[in-house]
């Protein structure tokens, strides 16, 4: 690698640390204008950054607000890296249905792992928050997506989503589904019949970098 | 001496035979509901149908209090944000706000607040419910109602990304327009106290040390509930946070409320250690995973543990789910009642 390569690579991560937007913004615009991969720069800049952010708000040293402020920064990188990424070859691509179940509008969680799926290429059908249950059965349906990600903050909320899984499932019982939020727990994943959980919002984070880093290993 | 006498004598700091079972925020039971016939969605706009179901939980499992409302709507509504009561949806749901009235950083402090906003909206409803209760049961349970902390009720009115980015970024504009909304606050809880209510919890939930750092904690939410305390001397005050508390139990304490309502992730023994044996913890009883999925036998064995972990009164950690089981509620009450004066750790040390 280049020392001007790894030096801009490390400028993205470091921005992104440092919810910095203008450097990211900065660093990423030398990348495109120097004719430097970008699709490096996205997973071994900008992802990069976001690991190390997971890492901080799994340590407390970050919080939400710190969480939030470190994907704009992302998010300002990759709007000028995406239009020049070029998908490398057996690149794994899917489609991933996702959005907070209905009576919940607490969406800060969904948006941050809608952020990592958009970066690692899946075509991201974001329902928003406080979605019907028949609306995530229907856009499943339609999109033939492999994925479908629910979302609750409230204890309220989340019975809600015993029977949104229970329909998919009925409906297209290949579709993977995964749940997460603060209340929500592994156990209740199961007894749901759900396929993947995340215990909170940096766990759901880590599961989505995980799944960016295996796509990255399968397309090496 | 009754329950009633009991909660409150806690409150005020006397000393009591035994703790207490009961809550500061909703207790509304599918088997309540089916009761009278009504629909979840209805009872938050019928001041009648909202006493009747609040009065069940002490009528059918001897719950030590009635709670009104069931939502968390009722300042935002009195502001002036829309309600969604879920009328059309079959399933149990909770209602939320729809439309907010503040849209940028600049209304945070100038968003229109009605010179009169304790008689706005349903808070006249959630009186007279109020008012309802006391005449049917206040002479033997604890009339309570609870209040949003101003951070949780900011989060009602404007985006909650934006919220929570300004509150680090610009804790100064937070806390001018959180000294509004605290404003708020203050006088609709004492229109629901000069309604009758006994005591009031205030639900900071949306400042736990899960998404907020304990320093913005105490810049941005702290300031307001000395400031809520200050306003209500003379009212029983709980403050309730869900989620993680434990590294800001100190500054809680620090605001002097009546006693702090944890959740189920609180470690009682860290914070007995940073705030001491004497302040009233109240908690921290699983409200889905021990009151709806668990057995009686869970739910005995999650009420003792609450109890020997050092907890003053026996509290769900949030609004007992509906459909949570009779039996369930009733072993929560029972173990508190039978045992609560043996397994009292706190007081008994």
């Amino acid at each position: 690698m280049s020392d001007r390569k790894a030096e801009l690579l490390e400028a993205l991560k470091q921005g992104v640390i440092d919810y910095d937007e203008d450097a990211v913004k900065e660093a990423a615009q030398a990348v495109v204008d120097e004719g430097i991969d970008a699709y490096d720069a996205v997973f071994d800049g900008l992802v990069e950054g976001m690991n190390e952010v997971g890492r901080l708000y799994e340590e407390q040293e970050y919080f939400v607000p710190e969480m939030l402020m470190c994907a704009d920064a992302l998010y300002a990188g990759l709007d000028i890296l995406k239009p020049h990424i070029v998908q490398k070859e057996g690149g794994v691509k899917g489609a991933v249905v996702m959005g907070v179940v209905q009576g919940d509008v607490h969406d800060i969680g969904k948006n941050i792992v809608k952020m990592m799926f958009d970066v690692a290429g899946f075509d991201v059908h974001d329902l928003g928050r406080d979605v019907p249950m028949d609306k995530f059965v229907e856009e499943q349906l339609k999109t033939d997506s492999e994925l479908v990600l629910l979302s609750a903050m409230m204890t309220t909320t989340m019975v809600g989503m015993k029977d949104i899984i229970a329909k998919i499932k009925e409906k297209n019982p290949k579709c993977r589904i995964m749940i997460g939020g603060a209340p929500v727990s592994e156990d209740l994943a199961d007894k749901w019949g759900a396929d993947g959980f995340a215990k909170d919002a940096n766990n759901a984070l880590k599961d989505a970098l995980n799944m960016v880093k295996a796509l990255k290993d399968l397309q090496q | 001496m009754n329950s009633r006498q009991l909660v409150l004598d806690q409150l005020n700091g006397k000393d009591v035979e035994r703790p207490a079972c009961y809550s500061g925020m909703g207790n509304v039971t599918t088997a309540g509901l089916e009761q009278f016939g009504y629909k979840f969605s209805k009872v938050h706009t019928d001041a009648k149908m909202m006493a009747d179901t609040a009065a069940s939980s002490y009528k059918l499992f001897g719950y030590e209090c009635a709670i009104v409302p069931y939502d968390l709507c009722l300042e935002a509504e009195a502001i002036g944000c829309v309600m969604n009561p879920y009328e059309e949806v079959d399933q149990l749901l909770y209602p939320t706000i729809k439309e907010k009235v503040c849209h940028s950083e600049e209304e945070m402090t100038t968003f229109p607040i009605p010179d009169d906003v304790e008689k706005r909206g349903r808070v006249p409803l959630v009186c007279e419910a109020i008012k309802l209760l006391k005449a049917d049961i206040g002479n033997e349970v604890a009339i309570g109602t609870y209040v949003l902390g101003p951070f949780t009720l900011a989060g009602q009115l404007m985006d909650l990304n934006d919220l929570f980015k300004l509150a680090f970024k610009k804790p100064k504009l937070v806390n001018e327009m959180l000294d509004r909304v605290s404003d708020v606050t203050i006088k609709i809880a004492k229109e629901l106290v000069a309604a009758g209510a006994d005591y009031i919890n205030v639900r900071e939930m949306g400042a736990t040390t899960d998404v907020l750092s304990p320093k913005v904690f105490r810049n941005v939410i702290q300031p307001h509930l000395i400031k809520v305390r200050e306003a209500l001397k003379d009212v029983p005050l709980v403050i309730h946070i869900c989620g993680g508390t434990n590294k800001i139990m100190d500054i809680l304490n620090e605001c002097k409320y009546n006693a702090i309502s944890v959740e189920t992730k609180n470690d009682l023994a860290a914070s007995r250690e940073m705030i001491g044996n004497e302040p009233l913890i109240f908690g921290n009883i699983d409200a889905f995973n021990v009151l709806v999925n668990g057995s009686p036998e869970d739910v005995e064995k999650a009420t003792l543990a609450a109890l020997e972990g050092s907890c003053d009164s026996v509290w769900p950690s949030c609004d007992i789910w509906p459909t949570a089981p009779i039996e369930n509620l009733k072993a929560m009450v029972e173990t508190v009642k039978n045992q609560g004066a043996a397994k009292w750790v706190r007081k008994n040390k």
